[in-house]
């Protein structure tokens, strides 16, 4: 069998992976973004198992061990992404910006930081 | 006994004293541990006043990566003579001050102080170890910083007392190698083994020349010989008694004891003979001249002692042991008989300043008598003892003049006798303006109380009969170290009559002005000799200015170019967050971009570097 066809197709699944998540600002798409890179992976390993002809199948063996761990993963950022949902009343990812490291974002934090704790200012 | 009691019994007193503090009875305790001091003195050193004996106490030994520095005391003729020297006119000034001192506040610690300078000198005296003399000699300085500034509320004793230890420091550092070089000489720090090394010739000419030249900067800086002259008379602000202490019988004595205890190392360097030859004429002539000029009467006596001290080293340049041992012992007592009779004047007055005297006679008649005592010794009038003494000097230098026909001999000789003059015009000048005449401000209060008078007395006596000491010659060099007589009668008698001239030339002037200041005669040379040739000031402007500069360069250079680099550190740390900062924008798919194309560029360069 010709390894050339899955490793164009796992190409081309991780190239859209990638433009899911950079182009993506639905954190939802973005993290469907990131299974298809996943996934790609997968095809990889599962591809070369066979082409190498592999006697224990590692390959394979880890294409599982990833299918699992990527099951943990998005219930984990899906969880998040709720979270997120419930607390911004958005899941753009363009306006998540709490975490840069700039004057505005200082300001934010302090203002959340007196909502919680009904404490002026906070550690900048 | 041990000597080490002389050296403890007056630190012990130092500390009972500092524990009574300001009570009534601390002046008394300090004069009684004075005469327990003097007493334990008189033990140790009377069997060997005279003697060619030396007794040598080890207390202890400290070893060092050379030769183990020996706690060592040594008796013998030359250190007993000043161990009586000094524990006499310090147990006379200990029970001077009771009275002068009475009102003082700080008495304890003044008297404390001048217990422990008496430590310091007897230490001094007695150590046969380079290193333990250099620590009484240390401790001395530092007590005469203290006392000299003891009324440090006066700015001009603060600047007095900052001066005489920086001069003398300045000194000490010199000493300090040369006792380096004393003991790499000679594989020991001990004195008796420097002598016996220089003696027996085993030290070479040229170790003992850098050795001596060092440890003369040690004794120049001490004994305030010119070129470092100028601290003594700064010192004078302290209290009167802390003067005749310093100037009689223990600091300035200090550096002629040195040079008299280390006279073997002397005499196998000739240059350092040349070189102390040179100083002595200078200074003495100098300070001569400088004593005309000053209308203070402690400034007269102050450039006084620096001109006496001069003429002790004077005939230790020329070998004349005897008679510089013997200057020393009778300017010893007539000075320290000078300075309380001119406390005693000031205590009577409350000032210091000539020109404020005047006509003192009738009122303080025992320390009129007594202080015309001393002023006789110091301009060398027979039968006084200065008389004695001085003409012992210049003989031993008029020997070596005309006998050996050494310039060294022939500069002292004129030095020397124009010296004389000098003396005896400032000695007669400060006599009469003090006492005769006209009073011409402060009137006297009430002659001083017996504890003042009696010291006063004392000293007058010694220095009455002191002469008789050049009968027996044995008593200040029982070594036989010089050879020749202390009595030089035609010498004697030239001395005597060109004094005499002029002290009726300086009386006949004085009797021209009405009463006046004789000295005014010299006009602008006065004044130039009043501001004692503007030594201070060259010395301002040619050092203490420009360690200013220098310091001022430091400065600015660590301020303007050290500096700029740490705070560059800094700032450049702030501009490198500012550009990570900027970064961080909060973007993650920007992040995310930069993840990927960083992987991808080194994804192609790996795969173009590595084909």
């Amino acid at each position: 069998m010709l390894l050339l066809f899955p490793l164009v197709v796992s190409a081309l699944l991780f190239s859209i992976g990638v433009y899911g998540v950079l182009a993506r600002r639905n954190a939802v798409l973005v993290l469907m973004g990131v299974e298809l890179m996943l996934n790609a992976v997968n095809l990889n390993l599962v591809a070369f198992d066979t082409y190498l002809r592999d006697v224990v199948h590692s390959g394979q063996v880890l294409t599982l061990f990833v299918i699992a761990v990527a099951a943990a993963e998005l219930g984990l950022g899906l969880a998040i992404v709720l979270m997120i949902f419930r607390s911004h009343q958005h899941i753009d990812i363009d306006r998540l910006r709490e975490l840069s490291d700039s004057d505005a974002a200082d300001e934010a934090i302090a203002r959340d930081h007196q909502i919680w704790t009904g404490v002026a200012g906070g550690e900048r | 006994m041990n000597p080490a009691w002389v050296i403890a019994l007056p630190a012990v007193g130092a500390l009972v004293v500092l524990g009574l503090g300001t009570r009534a009875a601390t002046g008394w305790v300090g004069a009684a541990f004075g005469l327990v001091t003097w007493l334990a003195g008189l033990w140790v050193a009377l069997p060997y006043v005279g003697s060619a004996e030396s007794e040598r106490h080890v207390l202890g030994e400290m070893a060092t990566g050379v030769a183990p520095i020996e706690v060592a005391l040594t008796v013998d003729g030359l250190a007993a003579l000043l161990v009586l020297l000094a524990t006499t006119v310090a147990f006379l000034v200990l029970l001077y001050s009771v009275s002068y001192l009475r009102d003082e506040p700080r008495r304890a610690t003044y008297t404390a102080l001048v217990l422990l300078f008496t430590t310091a000198m007897a230490t001094v005296v007695l150590a046969d170890d380079l290193f333990v003399l250099l620590v009484g000699w240390e401790v001395m300085g530092a007590c005469s910083y203290f006392l000299i500034g003891h009324y440090w509320e006066r700015p001009d004793a603060r600047a007095g007392a900052v001066k005489a230890f920086l001069l003398t420091r300045l000194g000490d550092i010199g000493f300090l190698f040369g006792i380096f070089v004393l003991g790499t000489a000679t594989g020991s720090w001990s004195i008796g083994a420097a002598n016996e090394s220089a003696a027996s010739g085993a030290m070479s000419t040229s170790q003992a020349t850098v050795a001596m030249l060092l440890v003369l900067c040690g004794v120049v800086g001490k004994s305030a010989q010119f070129p470092l002259h100028t601290w003594l008379p700064d010192a004078m602000p302290g209290p009167t008694p802390i003067s005749a202490l310093i100037h009689a019988a223990t600091m300035v004595a200090a550096g002629v004891y040195l040079v008299a205890r280390l006279d073997d190392v002397m005499a196998a360097s000739p240059v350092a003979r040349s070189v102390l030859a040179v100083i002595a004429a200078v200074t003495m002539l100098g300070a001569a001249l400088f004593a005309v000029a000053q209308d203070d009467l402690k400034r007269v006596l102050a450039w006084s002692t620096v001109s006496q001290l001069a003429y002790m080293f004077a005939a230790l340049a020329v070998g004349g042991y005897a008679a510089g041992v013997y200057h020393l012992l009778s300017h010893g007592a007539f000075k320290a008989l000078l300075f309380l009779a001119a406390g005693s004047v000031a205590h009577a007055i409350g000032t210091t300043a000539m020109t404020e005297m005047g006509g003192l006679r009738r009122a303080l008649p025992v320390t009129f008598w007594t202080m015309t005592v001393g002023f006789a010794a110091l301009a060398g009038l027979p039968p006084v003892v200065g008389f004695f003494s001085k003409d012992a000097v210049l003989g031993v230098v008029s020997e070596e003049a005309f006998q050996h026909a050494s310039w060294q001999g022939w500069l002292l000789l004129v030095s020397g006798l124009l010296t004389v003059v000098v003396t005896a015009a400032y000695s007669i000048r400060a006599w009469l303006l003090v006492f005769c005449g006209e009073a011409r401000g402060a009137r006297p209060q009430h002659e001083a109380p017996w504890s003042m008078r009696a010291p006063l007395v004392l000293l007058a006596l010694a220095s009455l009969a002191g002469g008789v000491l050049v009968l027996t010659p044995d008593l200040v060099d029982p070594l036989g170290r010089t050879e020749g007589e202390l009595v030089h009668p035609v010498l004697a008698a030239v001395t005597t009559v060109v004094l005499l001239v002029t002290l009726l030339l300086t009386y006949a002037e004085w009797w021209r002005v009405d009463g006046l200041d004789p000295a005014e005669r010299f006009g602008p040379t006065r004044r130039l000799l009043h501001r004692e040739l503007g030594f201070d000031r060259a010395y301002d402007l040619g050092i203490a200015l420009p360690t200013w500069a220098l310091a001022r360069t430091v400065v600015a250079t660590d301020r303007d170019v050290v500096e700029p680099y740490v705070r560059g550190a800094g700032t450049g740390a702030r501009w490198l967050g500012l550009g990570l900062r900027w970064l961080q924008r909060g973007n993650v798919q920007v992040y995310v971009t930069a993840v990927v194309a960083g992987g991808l560029l080194l994804g192609l360069g790996a795969g173009w570097l590595v084909p």
